[in-house]
C-alpha cells in the first residue's frame, strides 16, 4: 500500500465507522445519547405516579434542598451522608418495591450516582431515575 | 541495465564494505526485523484485547469516558462506540501489515491522548478508572497507567522509526 501516512490513517478511521455504527444501532435501547441513564432505567413523572404505593421516592439532592421542599413521602439519600442515610432507606425498602430517585433537574448527576450505588452496593434491581428530576415533578404538580 | 548498475553501485567493492561486515549488517537487520515483528504482534494483541473489552460493554466505556469530565455525554457515547473498533482495526493493520504506517500513526496518537487525559484527570484530582482495559484496569494506580501507556508509546515509536527507515531510499539496501 503506497498511500501516504495521512491517507492510510483516514482510510482506517473511515473503516472503523462501519462496525461502530452497527454497534450503536444494536445498543440503541441500552444507552441514551442525551443522558447517561439508559432509557429502561428512567421514568417520567406520569410513569412514576402510576407506580402508586409500590414506589419509594428517594431525594438524592443535598440536605438543604430536601429540607426546603421535596416530593411528599420521599426520603433523603444523598452521597454526602451515604453511610448514615443508607440504613434509614433500607429500613423503608421491601422486596417488590420500586425505587424512584430524583435530583434537581435533567442535567444533575446525583440521582444517577445514587442509583448506581444502590444497584452495586445494596444489590437492588428496581431502581429508576425520574426524568427531569425535581424541576419536572414541580412542573407537573403546580 | 539500470538494475545491474544499482547492484554494482552497492556491491562490497563499490561501497568499501567488507564481506564480513556485510554479513554482520544483514544478520543485525534480520534481528531488528524479527524484533519489530514480535513487537507488532505484542502491541496488536494488547490493542485487540483492550478494544474487544470496550466494544463488548460500550455503556461502561461511555461512563468511563464521562468520568474524565472532558467531553459532553453524547460525545462520550460516540467515542465509546467508535474508539474500540478503531483500535481493533489498527491492531489488525499491524498484524497483517495492512495500512501499516497509518495504523501506527493512529495508535500512537491515541495513546498520547490517553496519557494526557490520565495526567489531566490526576491533576484535577479526579479519582477515576481509566477504562483502558475494561474491568481489568479498574484498580490500576496512576503510576501503573502511566508506565503502561509510556511502554506502549515507546514500542509504537520504535515500530514507526523502523517502518520509516525501512521505506527510506537511503536504507533500501
Amino acid at each position: 500500500m503506497k498511500s501516504s501516512l495521512v491517507g492510510q490513517a483516514v482510510i482506517l478511521a473511515a473503516l472503523a465507522l462501519l462496525p461502530a455504527a452497527g454497534e450503536a444501532i444494536y445498543f440503541r435501547d441500552k444507552i441514551s445519547w442525551r443522558s447517561a441513564i439508559a432509557p429502561s432505567e428512567m421514568l417520567t413523572v406520569e410513569q412514576a405516579r402510576e407506580l402508586g404505593d409500590t414506589a419509594i421516592w428517594v431525594d438524592a439532592r443535598p440536605d438543604d434542598d430536601f429540607a426546603n421542599d421535596h416530593v411528599p413521602g420521599a426520603i433523603s439519600l444523598n452521597e454526602d451522608r451515604w453511610n448514615e442515610l443508607l440504613p434509614q432507606f433500607l429500613a423503608v425498602w421491601a422486596p417488590g418495591k420500586k425505587v424512584v430517585l430524583y435530583c434537581s433537574s435533567l442535567s444533575c448527576n446525583a440521582s444517577r450516582e445514587v442509583a448506581r450505588r444502590l444497584r452495586k452496593e445494596a444489590q437492588l434491581s428496581d431502581v429508576f431515575v425520574l426524568e427531569g428530576g425535581w424541576e419536572a415533578w414541580l412542573k407537573k404538580n403546580r | 541495465m539500470k538494475q545491474t548498475s544499482d547492484i554494482e553501485a552497492h556491491s562490497p567493492a563499490a561501497t568499501g564494505v567488507s564481506n564480513v561486515e556485510l554479513a554482520r549488517n544483514v544478520r543485525s537487520s534480520g534481528f531488528w526485523r524479527v524484533l519489530s515483528r514480535i513487537l507488532d504482534f505484542v502491541l496488536a494483541g494488547l490493542f485487540i484485547y483492550a478494544g474487544a473489552l470496550k466494544a463488548i460493554d460500550p455503556v461502561q466505556f461511555a461512563n468511563d469516558i464521562d468520568n474524565y469530565k472532558l467531553l459532553p455525554w453524547s460525545l462520550s457515547v460516540a467515542v465509546a462506540f467508535y474508539l474500540p473498533w478503531l483500535e481493533i482495526l489498527c491492531a489488525l493493520g499491524l498484524v497483517f501489515r495492512f495500512l501499516y504506517r497509518g495504523a501506527l500513526a493512529v495508535l500512537t496518537a491515541s495513546i498520547v491522548v490517553f496519557t494526557f487525559a490520565t495526567i489531566a484527570a490526576k491533576v484535577r484530582g479526579l479519582d477515576i478508572t481509566c477504562g483502558c482495559f475494561g474491568h481489568a484496569s479498574q484498580h490500576w494506580s496512576f503510576p501503573s497507567h502511566l508506565v503502561t501507556n509510556l511502554g506502549i508509546l515507546a514500542g509504537l515509536l520504535f515500530l514507526f522509526f523502523k517502518a520509516t527507515t525501512r521505506n527510506s531510499p537511503q536504507k533500501a539496501v
